[in-house]
């Protein structure tokens, strides 16, 4: 007799289950979430979206009509990757007068076909432009994409949108390296070791080119600086983080940076009285005898261009990057009561060479090896005089420095 | 020298949220009820341990260092309690399926932790974050005594919680080892019919253990929260560890005492990659943890001993109906 209750509770939870799930997709009609990948999704645009579609060819959206999309791997109490797509929506929809209804925002979606749904359901609920903010999205942006030819897919931080054939899938980043270099600049003035660590989620050319600018701009005020990388293979275990900033430490570093989300590394380092500098968002509320300053992308510089060509009826380009110049990077406000004298006035005058060109972050001469080159190989990777151009659109938006060059070491 | 130190003190301190929850679910497991909610009951406490302290320092404006702890404490071991308590009223009472309470009890207190951190997130708009005093009150050592050469931050440089947690596993062993009441709770995990048929209150054991235990297991998630993460609410922080601990059980073979020796070991080899660089594939070190707990379970199953076998009537709920 339980056994049957337990049975027919068991089956009740499952039918409620599966209504929920067709409740989400209820939009489209269809049920076009229970068949991912057969024809029924791309049939609905073709009988009634090109009706609604037509308008950004010919301008007529407006910035109360657009309806635009989100798919966020976290959502915004992370204080950290998705707090900053999140600012930067916001500021692109305060610039342009975006009503909030006209957002829909898909949150905590995980890197797997779960994307693809919620990237159906936003074109299904009639967004003209969706934002695909997490490197893992790209595959389901694509397949997407492909069956949604009238709406804008925004991916940022991928790789593949010119090679996809897709006049439709558009990447973004920006020159985060620029505001890591002078974030170094703090970090090199303060170490009283030459000895700077690096809390580092992966070992591919995102970070990789991240903790070299941060390096290098330690280096251009601190010669003999030398820095520690240790990867944490997550983005957000303050666990593991927390840990391996205090080996860092534990091994004479005592200036500490991240490309991690959590905030353990600055208060392990506030803990062992060392310093940090943080990453997307101000950490000195966490850590404020550690935290000298961090550096963050601001998104909304991106949003704000691409939805404005939407309302112009313009095309968004396929690889978008901007750096200080444009104000798509920036360092957070320097922790006064704790940094070295004079690091103010010198990222000041570096940020002024950046803009205006005399100075470059990846300047020759540089020697090291690939990070993915087992041998370690060293070898003259940017020859004096020349300098290697991370912004430059032909390699793509993405960040593409995966060299580790001589002073730094990864373990 | 140095090196071996640092990496000795790194392991006892990796080690310590997991002993945490490792002797909290020896005692619930004692009784033989197989709470999977370890990693829920961590957030719940973890949550709340940062809550208790954060709204003391509010409250009083000048906090003291050892009332924060106390207080944080606290907060933890009740928090922990609660999610126990919904595990044991579904289990216990109501005689539900002691796995599947387990894994929603885990997704339930996932959630309360997140949640609530995000509520006093959203109410200070930044960092939930203890003051100077509270975080150096969790990460202090011992006065005096950790300013001995070598012995000095080995034995004596940890915080405050890592002595509670060796403490409370020594506790934990004295009682189920020396005293009647922990014989009575072995024989209740043993053979419950039996146990009753001896004049044992086998619901009042099974509730208590199982509250205990939760409790002790949510000082594991306050540890995470105030000493790894210094007191700063981070989303998602527990991430997993709760579920190391319920491993860590099998490999401790139900007893607190080696429980205290597992999780070292677990926290040791968890930290290695990062103070013996061997020049091989971080990811080999990863997993050595879960390499060496596979090749204890095979060595322990081969040996078959009795004393290192679960409690017999784990996992399976007690009717009197059917005896």
């Amino acid at each position: 007799m339980k056994k049957k209750l337990l049975a027919l509770l068991l089956a009740g939870a499952m039918a409620l289950s599966l209504a929920a799930c067709g409740g989400n997709g209820g939009n489209g009609g269809n049920g076009d979430n229970q068949t991912p990948q057969t024809s029924a999704p791309t049939n609905a645009p073709d009988n009634q979206e090109p009706a609604d579609n037509q308008e950004p060819a010919g301008g007529g959206l407006t910035a109360e009509s657009i309806k635009i999309g989100f798919v966020n791997i976290g959502d915004e109490s992370d204080m950290g990757y998705t707090y900053n797509i999140v600012q930067g929506a916001k500021g692109m929809m305060s610039a342009l007068g975006v009503p909030e209804a006209n957002v829909i925002t898909k949150a905590n979606c995980p890197e797997d076909s779960t994307c693809e749904t919620y990237l159906r359901e936003l074109a299904e609920e009639g967004c003209n432009i969706i934002f695909a903010t997490s490197f893992g999205f790209e595959d389901y942006v694509i397949r997407v994409a492909s069956d949604y030819p009238d709406i804008q897919f925004c991916h940022l931080t991928g790789v593949q949108a010119a090679d996809s054939g897709l006049s439709n899938v558009h990447n973004a980043f920006a020159n985060i390296y620029e505001a890591r270099y002078l974030a170094g600049i703090a970090a090199g003035l303060k170490t009283q070791t030459n000895k700077l660590g690096y809390v580092s989620a992966f070992n591919y050319a995102e970070p990789v080119s991240g903790y070299t600018a941060f390096y290098l701009g330690a280096k251009s005020v601190n010669p003999d600086v030398t820095m520690e990388v240790k990867y944490a293979n997550s983005w957000n275990d303050p666990t593991v983080e927390a840990r391996l900033a205090q080996a860092l430490i534990d091994n004479g570093c005592d200036v500490i940076s991240q490309h991690s989300d959590s905030t353990a590394p600055a208060t392990t380092a506030e803990s062992n009285g060392v310093w940090s500098v943080g990453y997307n968002s101000d950490q000195i509320k966490a850590a404020p005898n550690a935290s000298l300053i961090s550096s963050r992308i601001d998104w909304s510089v991106y949003m704000t261009y691409a939805v404005q060509c939407m309302l112009d009826g313009t095309p968004i380009d396929v690889d978008w990057t901007a750096g200080l110049a444009e104000g798509a990077v920036e360092i957070t406000a320097l922790n006064d009561a704790i940094a070295a004298g004079g690091t103010q006035e010198a990222i000041d005058e570096a940020m002024a060479k950046l803009i205006s060109g005399e100075l470059h972050v990846f300047e020759g001469p540089l020697n090291g090896y690939n990070a993915f080159d087992e041998s370690k190989t060293v070898s003259e990777l940017v020859p004096a005089g020349e300098f290697y151009d991370e912004s430059s659109l032909e390699l793509g938006s993405a960040p593409s420095w995966d060299n580790i060059i001589e002073g730094i070491t990864e373990s | 020298m140095d090196k071996v130190l640092n990496f000795l003190v790194a392991a006892v301190l990796a080690g310590t949220p997991l002993l945490f929850g490792t002797a909290g679910e020896v005692l619930t497991e004692k009784s033989g009820n197989l709470n999977l909610g370890v990693e829920g009951m961590m957030f719940m406490g973890g949550v709340a341990g940062l809550a208790g302290a954060y709204y003391y320092e509010q409250a009083v404006g000048t906090p003291i260092g050892w009332v924060a702890i106390l207080i944080a404490v606290a907060c933890a071991f009740l928090c922990g309690v609660l999610g126990a308590l919904i595990y044991g009223f579904l289990t216990i009472t109501l005689r539900a399926n002691q796995n599947v309470t387990g894994l929603a009890l885990t997704i339930f207190g996932t959630g309360f932790g997140n949640f609530f951190g995000e509520v006093m997130h959203n109410s200070v708009g930044s960092y939930v974050a203890v003051c100077d005093v509270t975080k150096n009150a969790f990460s202090a050592g011992i006065p005096v005594l950790s300013g001995l050469p070598v012995v000095g931050k080995l034995l004596f440089s940890y915080n405050v919680l890592v002595y509670l947690a060796i403490a409370v596993a020594l506790g934990l062993a004295w009682f189920l080892g020396r005293t009647r009441k922990g014989l009575n709770l072995i024989a209740v995990g043993e053979s419950p019919a039996t146990a009753d048929a001896a004049g044992i209150n086998v619901t009042v054991y099974k509730y208590l253990s199982t509250c205990i235990g939760g409790g002790i297991a949510g000082l594991g998630g306050m540890y995470i929260v105030m000493v790894t993460c210094s007191g700063v609410w981070v989303h998602n922080c527990i991430s997993g560890y709760g579920w190391l601990a319920v491993a860590l059980v099998i490999f401790a073979t139900w007893s607190p005492l080696r429980s205290i020796f597992c999780a070292l070991v677990f926290g040791g080899l968890s930290v290695l990659r990062y103070y013996l660089p061997l020049g091989i594939p971080m990811q080999i070190y990863d997993i050595l943890p879960y390499v060496v707990t596979v090749i204890v379970l095979v060595a322990i199953s081969m040996r078959n001993k009795r004393e290192s076998q679960p409690p017999a009537s784990l996992g399976s709920a007690y009717f009197r109906e059917e005896r």
